[in-house]
Parts: C-alpha cells; structure tokens; sequence
C-alpha cells in the first residue's frame, strides 16, 4: 500500500475494470430480474384497490353496507389465504435468484405447519395467519417496491449510458441535412431523471458520450449498492428467520452430541472388553495355574502362606472380573450390537416376571436410538419387578414410520408416578434428549401402561 | 503335567495376550493346541485341516467384533459335528446359548473366560464337550433360573432339588453332581427323578438330552 502511484493505478483498475466484470454482468440481471418481479405486486396492489374502488362505488346502490362489508370480508380472506402463499413462492424465485446471480445461498424457511384442529377454509386462514415466514416474504415483496425502483434506475444507468456512447457515431448518418434546415434537438440520457440532456449539433454529442461514459463506469457501483440493499433484504426476509436457524442448528448440534456420546460409550466398553477385561481374565487365569501349582507342591511354612496368598489374589482376579463385566454391561449392553430385538429378549429372558415379547423393527434404529429404547425397556421391567406385584410384563416394540414406539405395561398395582422418583423421571429426561415421548397411564390398582416414542433417527 | 487322555484342540482369540496363554495352559496340562488363530475364517479353515477334538471360540473377533465367533461356532457344528464347540465370551446372554444349543446340546459349551481361572474346573468342562457333551455356564443357568416365568413350578422344588437342577443344566452328569455335592451317585437319581416329576417333564436318556429339558423348561 505504501506506494501511492501503484495504489492509484489500482484503484483505476479497479473502476475501468468493473463494467466488464461476471460480477457486474450477474448483478445487472438480479436488477433486470427483480423489476418485473417487484413491480408486479404493485399490479396487485393497483387490482385490489380497483376493486376496493368498484365495491364502494356500488354499495350506495344497494343503500346498504353490507355488500361492501360481505367484499371486505371476501378480500381479506383471500389476502389472509393467499398473500403468504404467494409470498413464499415469489419469495423461493428471489432465493432461487440470488444463489444463482449473487452468489448468496439462502435456505428455505420450514413449510408452514398445517392448523392442527380446523380443516376447509378455517383452517386456510388459521395457517395463512401463523405463517411468520409466509408473512415475511409479503413484507420483503413490499418493501422490494421502492428497491426495484432504485434497480429500475441501475438498469437505466447502463442502458442509458451505453446508448449515450453512441451519439458521436451515428450523428453523421442521419443529421446532415441541408444548411437552414433546423431539426429539434435529441434528447440524451442524464443520471437525473425527468432532465434529458438536449443534443443539437456534432460536438454537442461528445458531451453526450462524455456523460454516457460517466454513466457506464458508475453503473455498476450504483447496481452494486442497490443489489447490496436487497441481498440483505433476502438474508433477512426470506431466510428461515434467526430463531428458526438456531433451532435447526442447536437440532443438528444436539444431534451430534447424542449420537457421539453413544458411540463414546461404545467405544469404551470395547476398550474395556480388548484391554482391561481380557488381561484380567488372562491374570486370573495365571493365578489359577499358580494355584494348581502351588497345590501340589509340599512344603513348610513358606510355601503354604504362598498358596495363602495365590489364593486370595485369585479370588480377587475374580470378582475384579465380575465387577468389571457388570461396568461394562452398565455402560454398553454388548448384545445391543446384535439387535434391539435381540437384546430386548435378552432382557426379557431374565426378568424377574413372566415377559410377552413383540417386536416388529423391520428397520434397525440409530445406535443412540437403540440404546435410549435398551435403558428404558430395562428400566421399566425392572420397575414393575420391584413395585407392580405384577404377574405378566408385556414389552412391545414397533418400528414404522421413523418413529420407534416401546411399549411396557403390566397388570399390577398401577401408582407409578414420575414425581415420586422411581427413575421415570430420569428415563423422560433422557428420551426427551432425542425429542422423543414418554406417556405413562399407572391409575391406582392398575394397569400400568408406559409408552415411549423415539424417532427412528437421532 | 501329562493328561490322562490328551485333546486336540483348536483356539480362536482375537486378545494374543489370552489366546497364547491359554494355549500355554492347555499344552502344560498335556493337551495338544493344534493352531491358535484371531478369527472366524481362519478357525474354519483350521478345524478342516486339523479335525480337533474340541474347538475353543471366543464370540467377539474381527472383522465386526460382535458375535462372529458364535456364527462360526454354529457352522463348525454344522460342517463338523465330531468336533465339540466351547463358545468363550467375556459375557453371556441367554440368547446366545439358546442359538447355539439350537436342535442339539451335544458337544457345545459356552462359558465366561473367567472360568478359565479355575483350571481344573475348566479343563473338566473342555473335556465334556470334547466327548459330546455340554457345559453351560452357570450364569446362564443363574439368569434363566432367575427369570420369574417358572417362579412356581421352582418353588415346588426343594433347595437341594435347586441345586442339582442348576448343575444338570450345566452339562454335568450325575457322577459329576455327586462329586461335586459330595452325595451319592443314588441320591443324585432320587433328586432328578424327582425334579422332572415336579416339572413335569418327559424322562430323558442322557446328559444331552436332559439340558435341553431343562432349558426347555427354562425358556418355555
């Protein structure tokens, strides 16, 4: 930067340059695009007020104002049903523009979520008035009313200024008509709209391709500022909407965390089963031949508090390896690598009460998935072993949908109740973490009936 | 240390740590490792080049380190039905044993490796496959007895009963259960007449035949 010469050449680089660019041409289209497209909810507006118009005109002649309230009513209906939808469409070719000529990708807001419990025209107007992005893309095609004036006067700037460079060249052919004869003058384009600059002879022109040639080397600058005003505009208007990226955002972050913290867990029963657990089944089984050893020797007093203590190490070899396993299954059930189903039968084969097991998962969960339903299912049977004096579980589990639904009732005492923490709390909590569903119906004497509803995918 | 009765066998660990020691185990009482190998297909390819007697096979071995080995197990009783299988795991699920104890109990096993540490216990239940036999671990046999379904018909059954109902699932012949409850060899036949009475099971001939009674009984 430190010379200025090189950086004046640059700059004038830079200006010369600009009319010629892929990004001048893109953004002159954007401003061609967005003329039609913007003024063409002005046509709307002109059409409803004309028919605002025509229905106040007509209503004194029924001497009554219920005709214009009935068209009133008619026209905001359809603005509330129509105006959104129309928005989001135009709105998805502005996107569609602005990724194609801008280079400025925005995402799709989420579609409109139907009005759950009215159908037919009321609920139209009940999603047309909670369609927030719907809305905003009304708001966007207003304000893009006076913004596409402004691109109107960008695409005058180059067309203008291009036409203005031309004078000089074709004055010659058409105006030389015999001295006496006075023609009117040609008007030439300025920046100032409504002030056309008046060519009347041959040198006035190169003040035409002088002003032409101001205008070109502007144009893309004032294109650039506008077509700026307006990206902003789509970022803001038509995009998804802040709160709504942050939630797709924290989703798919939330996602992550899920289905990492699975496979962590994962991980580390593997590392305990090839490490820990396997050099301890390998040090057990030393001290077992030790011990054996050590038996058949005779000896004295040596040699027998030796086997004393050959022995207690590998009763301790031992439970160590049966305290690890149990870790091991606390943390990752082995068997889940094989199935929910299977490990579902897994578990109900060793329930302390009788198990009726069915299960249809013609697709096979996430792994986060399979180990929330696991946990759960374990939980629950081990629940109605301890509380319900049950004599029959059963354990359902269905995969259709993309959404997995666990079922475990049993035909006991019923009363089981969150609040009174025997760990439903903590397994709701934990199938909220996928926006999964707990629903527990346990009135008092029974049944208890716990359903739990898992996306299939975290 | 010389076996009585040498066995041919065939491991397959992942682990090289366990897999050579138990290979050393065995070779130090005698027995006879005709190949130690990490996974399934080299098993398959050593059992038809060696026909060993027994077949030891751990169940989580590359390449998916899930139940490789168990799916292996069960061809090996399927192509070689004289070579006796003795599933290893670090784990056991009732699952597992009731896939591999499909059809027959005839030559299978399927133990914790923390058995291994009681050598002769072990090398007692190695030997039983070996000859056709069954051994079942007994936390197979605790989770499947533990499992309330037959909470009544057990209840009828005396501790003693309990006891030798246990072991009989286990694999164990009757002059194993005698030695092993220090009774004898008649009083272990006065019990399981008496069990398959109380649970009204069908008499069966053999060690065999009465596990998968009594698993029967248990899984039903």
């Amino acid at each position: 930067m430190g010379d200025p010469l090189t950086t004046a050449v640059a700059w004038g680089r830079t200006v010369l340059l600009a009319p010629f660019g892929r990004r001048a041409r893109n953004e002159l289209l954007f401003c061609l695009a967005g003329v039609p497209l913007g003024l063409g909810l002005a046509v709307v507006v002109v059409w409803l007020m004309a028919f605002a118009t025509v229905v106040a005109l007509l209503s004194p002649r029924f001497e009554s104002t219920w005709v214009a309230g009935v068209a009133l009513g008619v026209g905001a209906v359809l603005t509330v049903v129509l105006a959104p939808w129309a928005g989001r469409r135009l709105g998805a070719v502005h996107r569609r523009l602005g990724a194609g000529l801008l280079g400025t990708p925005v995402a799709a807001p989420p579609s409109p979520e139907p009005a759950g419990r009215w159908r037919g025209l009321p609920g139209w107007v009940a999603t047309g008035l909670g369609d927030g992005p719907g809305w905003r893309a009304v708001a966007y095609q207003v304000v893009k009313l006076p913004l596409a004036l402004l691109e109107a006067y960008a695409v005058i700037c180059w067309a203008g200024g291009l036409a203005n460079l031309t004078y000089p060249f074709w004055w010659g052919l058409f105006r030389n008509h015999p001295p006496g004869v006075t023609l009117d003058p040609v008007p030439a384009v300025t920046p100032f709209p409504g002030r056309p600059l008046q060519i009347a002879t041959y040198p006035e022109t190169f003040l035409a391709l002088g002003v032409g040639l101001a205008m070109v080397l502007a144009a893309p600058w004032v294109t650039r500022a506008v077509v700026a005003a307006d990206r902003r505009l789509l970022v803001i208007l038509l995009g998804p909407g802040r709160l709504a990226l942050r939630v797709r955002d924290l989703e798919h972050t939330r996602a992550l965390a899920v289905d990492d913290a699975a496979a962590q867990l994962r991980r580390v029963e593997r590392d305990l089963h090839d490490g820990a657990q396997i050099r301890l089944a390998t040090l057990a089984m030393h001290l077992g031949l030790a011990r054996e050893t050590l038996a058949g020797l005779d000896g004295g007093d040596d040699v027998g508090r030796a086997r004393e203590l050959v022995d207690a190490a590998h009763r301790d070899a031992k439970q160590a390896l049966g305290e690890l396993r149990d870790l091991a299954r606390g943390i990752h059930p082995p068997v889940l690598d094989s199935g929910l189903d299977d490990a579902l039968a897994s578990l109900a084969a060793t329930s302390a009460i009788p198990v009726e097991l069915a299960c249809d998962l013609p697709e096979r969960p996430a792994p986060a998935i399979e180990t929330i339903a696991y946990f759960c299912a374990a939980e629950l049977l081990a629940n109605a072993a301890k509380h319900s004096h049950a004599g029959r579980v059963t354990v359902q589990a269905d995969g259709r949908d993309g959404s997995l639904v666990l079922e475990v009732g049993d035909d006991g005492v019923g009363g089981a109740d969150p609040a009174r923490g025997s760990g439903l709390a903590g397994l709701a909590q934990r199938v909220r973490t996928v926006d999964g569903r707990m629903r527990i119906a346990s009135p008092r004497g029974g049944p208890t009936l716990v359903s739990v509803q898992l996306p299939l995918r975290t | 240390m010389r076996a009585v009765d040498p066995m041919r066998v065939v491991v397959a660990e992942d682990a090289a740590v366990f897999r050579e020691g138990l290979a050393r185990l065995l070779e130090d009482r005698g027995h006879r490792v005709c190949a130690a190998v990490a996974d399934g297909e080299a098993l398959l390819a050593a059992v038809a080049a060696h026909r060993p007697d027994v077949a030891v096979v751990d169940i989580r071995m590359p390449p998916t380190h899930t139940d490789e080995g168990l799916r292996a197990a069960l061809r090996l009783r399927a192509d070689h039905p004289g070579t006796g299988v003795l599933v290893f795991s670090q784990y056991v699920e009732t699952r597992y044993a009731a896939r591999l104890l499909q059809g027959t109990a005839a030559g299978v096993g399927y133990l914790l490796k923390d058995r291994v540490a009681d050598v002769a216990e072990f090398l007692d239940a190695l030997r039983r496959v070996a000859a056709g036999g069954t051994a079942l671990d007994p936390e197979v046999v605790g989770q499947l007895l533990g499992a309330g379904r037959h909470a009544k018909g057990l209840a009828g059954l005396t501790a003693r009963e309990r006891e030798v109902l246990a072991l009989m699932a286990e694999g164990r012949s009757n002059a194993g259960i005698a030695e092993l409850l220090v009774i004898s060899g008649g009083v272990v036949e006065k019990h399981v007449a008496s069990i398959f009475a109380k649970l009204g099971l069908p008499p069966a001939e053999g060690d065999n035949r009465r596990v998968l009674a009594v698993l029967r009984y248990l899984e039903a």
